[in-house]
């Protein structure tokens, strides 16, 4: 069930109806339902998969209480163990272990000698990678004394099973989304229809931008033999938009359906296309994913390596920026995407500026010269390592850098106005919107109410007329 | 040493590090107090600290460093 479905509308609003109304008396009744609700939204998606989410659930909460209990470091660690093992298991089993096979048997042919393994070829269950994270963070943070674990089930089977984030984000941790579940929620109007816009705005991302951007990004990567240089070169900056339309119109969706049922769950982009560097970018891109790598990754890594200086920095910066790609899949492309952007902040590493972090055009309408500079070059970067995030092989990505590095890159190309000019406008809103939650948070809302109405209805109209076919949400894969 | 003297040293290590010192040293301060005291300064933070102590953390005091008052605390601990 996607949330730009029928099913799904038929679902939220039935769910909407009997959570406040029949079942909004008592926190216990409320987080049933939330559960119940959950996991009749992870069934649609693919029942067979729901035993392995209960099974996981049930094992990470059983360990959590008697990692707490544990009188000695040795048990603890024997049971933290055990709850990491068979989470990641999991993962490992569903997500990486064909990769694995495939780099196995690729690795003794450079040496002639032939392996007869076969790839298992098993389906990724939807949500994994997301609901993974969730439950490793819970585990860490009570082994580390940060949280206590819950001692109601209904609480944690909620936490990790949590319907709007469930199958693509943001990843809430616990000591955010448990204190909530334990919490009775009453009806708010102001959050709910903050909430509405939010998701209103995910829609116009999703539909209009992302949507739009599908076919030209496909007939570009699809055909890049056979294009010019310059439109090898639009095809990355058009992909690059789709990513984000695609991914934040998904987050400000599953923010806003939970700001309707009474959550505040973890903002997912601060728009990072406005970022002045690489390390402002990644503290703007997909927030939840990052902060989690930076806490259970990055702090420690740079911890132990601290002796080292600024190459211990360093090593720790690339280790987990390799790790981040490869989250996003089992692919060589990934591991390099992450390879390369650990790389981008060398320079900062080295200049002593990677703590510098500043709004751009802080209360003006335009960047300065330097600002835009700075904008470009971080942007200009973003994109050109997203067309390996985007290759199927590095062979292909390297195919495609070599096609677009060539004399034709001044050359004709395909222009796509329309497409190009809802770019433009998007970019716009964007910009002018980026000191809030999200671009048009606080747009409109001092307008009277029959102009702000009338901006909401230009806006779904806009989604209506103008919007592309629909497609898959690109990070479902992950 | 005294509470005093140590807050005052790690409020210069501090301010070498997020090259400014526009935050109060109160036990309540976090690191979301200070503006660029992020994951990737707090190494430095960190390194900074245990130079000016003579002393080593280990990577399970980490977690319980979340105010200025624990750091102090931690450090006291490991001076004594």
């Amino acid at each position: 069930m996607v949330f730009i479905s029928i099913s799904f509308v038929i679902f939220f609003l039935v769910f909407f109806f009997f959570y406040w109304f029949v079942f909004g008396r008592n926190l216990r009744s409320q987080n049933l339902f939330v559960l119940a609700g959950s996991y009749l939204f992870y069934a649609w998606w693919d029942w067979r998969f729901l035993s392995l989410l209960i099974g996981s659930s049930l094992l990470s909460f059983l360990l959590g209480i008697h990692i707490e209990k544990a009188t000695n470091e040795r048990r603890r660690r024997i049971l933290l163990y055990l709850g990491l093992l068979q989470v990641l298991g999991a993962l490992l089993i569903f997500k990486y272990l064909d990769f694995f096979i495939v780099s196995f048997v690729d690795a003794f042919s450079i040496f002639d000698i032939t392996t007869d393994i076969r790839t298992i070829n098993l389906i990724l269950p939807v949500g994994i990678s997301f609901y993974t994270f969730r439950i490793i963070s819970y585990l860490l943070d009570i082994n580390s004394g940060k949280i206590k674990p819950t001692a109601d089930w209904v609480v944690f089977f909620s936490y990790v099973s949590f319907f709007p984030s469930l199958i693509s984000g943001p990843i809430d941790r616990a000591q955010a989304l448990i204190p909530q579940l334990e919490k009775k929620r009453t009806f708010d109007y102001d959050q709910a229809t903050d909430g509405m816009r939010q998701i209103l705005w995910g829609l116009f991302k999703k539909i209009v931008v992302a949507d739009n951007c599908v076919n030209v990004v496909d007939e570009i990567f699809d055909n890049y033999l056979n294009v010019p240089a310059s439109s090898l070169l639009l095809g990355a900056f058009i992909y690059t938009i789709q990513v984000y339309a695609d991914f934040s119109g998904y987050s400000d969706m599953a923010i806003g359906f939970s700001r309707l049922i009474g959550f505040n769950i973890t903002r997912n982009f601060n728009f990072p296309f406005f970022s002045q560097n690489i390390a402002e970018y990644w503290r703007s891109w997909h927030i939840s994913l990052t902060t989690w790598m930076t806490e259970y990754i990055f702090t420690p890594l740079s911890f132990s390596f601290r002796s080292y200086g600024r190459t211990g920095l360093i090593l720790a910066i690339l280790l987990n920026f390799i790790l981040v790609g490869i989250w996003h899949g089992a692919n060589w492309t990934f591991v390099l995407f992450g390879l390369l952007h650990g790389c981008y902040f060398i320079p900062l590493i080295l200049r002593g500026t990677i703590n510098t972090s500043k709004m751009t055009a802080k209360s003006k309408l335009l960047p300065s010269l330097v600002e835009l500079r700075n904008i470009s070059v971080t942007f200009a970067l973003v994109v050109l390592t997203n067309i390996i995030f985007r290759a199927e092989s590095i062979f292909q990505a390297f195919s495609y850098f070599s096609r677009m590095f060539s004399p034709s890159l001044f050359a004709g190309t395909y222009t796509y106005p329309r497409l190009l000019l809802i770019i433009a406008l998007f970019l716009s809103v964007e910009w002018l919107g980026r000191g809030q939650q999200y671009a048009i948070a606080g747009l409109a809302l001092s307008w009277p109410r029959t102009a702000r109405w009338a901006f909401y209805t230009v806006v779904i109209m806009l989604i209506f007329v103008i919007g592309g076919k629909q497609h898959q949400f690109i990070y479902f894969q992950f | 040493m005294e509470r005093t003297e140590i807050a005052e040293r790690i409020r210069t290590i501090i301010s070498l590090v997020v090259k400014h010192d526009n935050f109060e040293m109160t036990d309540e301060l976090t690191a979301n107090d200070v503006a660029g005291w992020d994951s990737l300064s707090h190494v430095g933070i960190i390194v900074g600290i245990e130079a000016a102590f003579n002393i080593k953390f280990k990577l399970k005091d980490l977690n319980g460093m979340n105010t200025m008052g624990n750091i102090i605390e931690l450090i006291r601990s490991k001076i004594e």
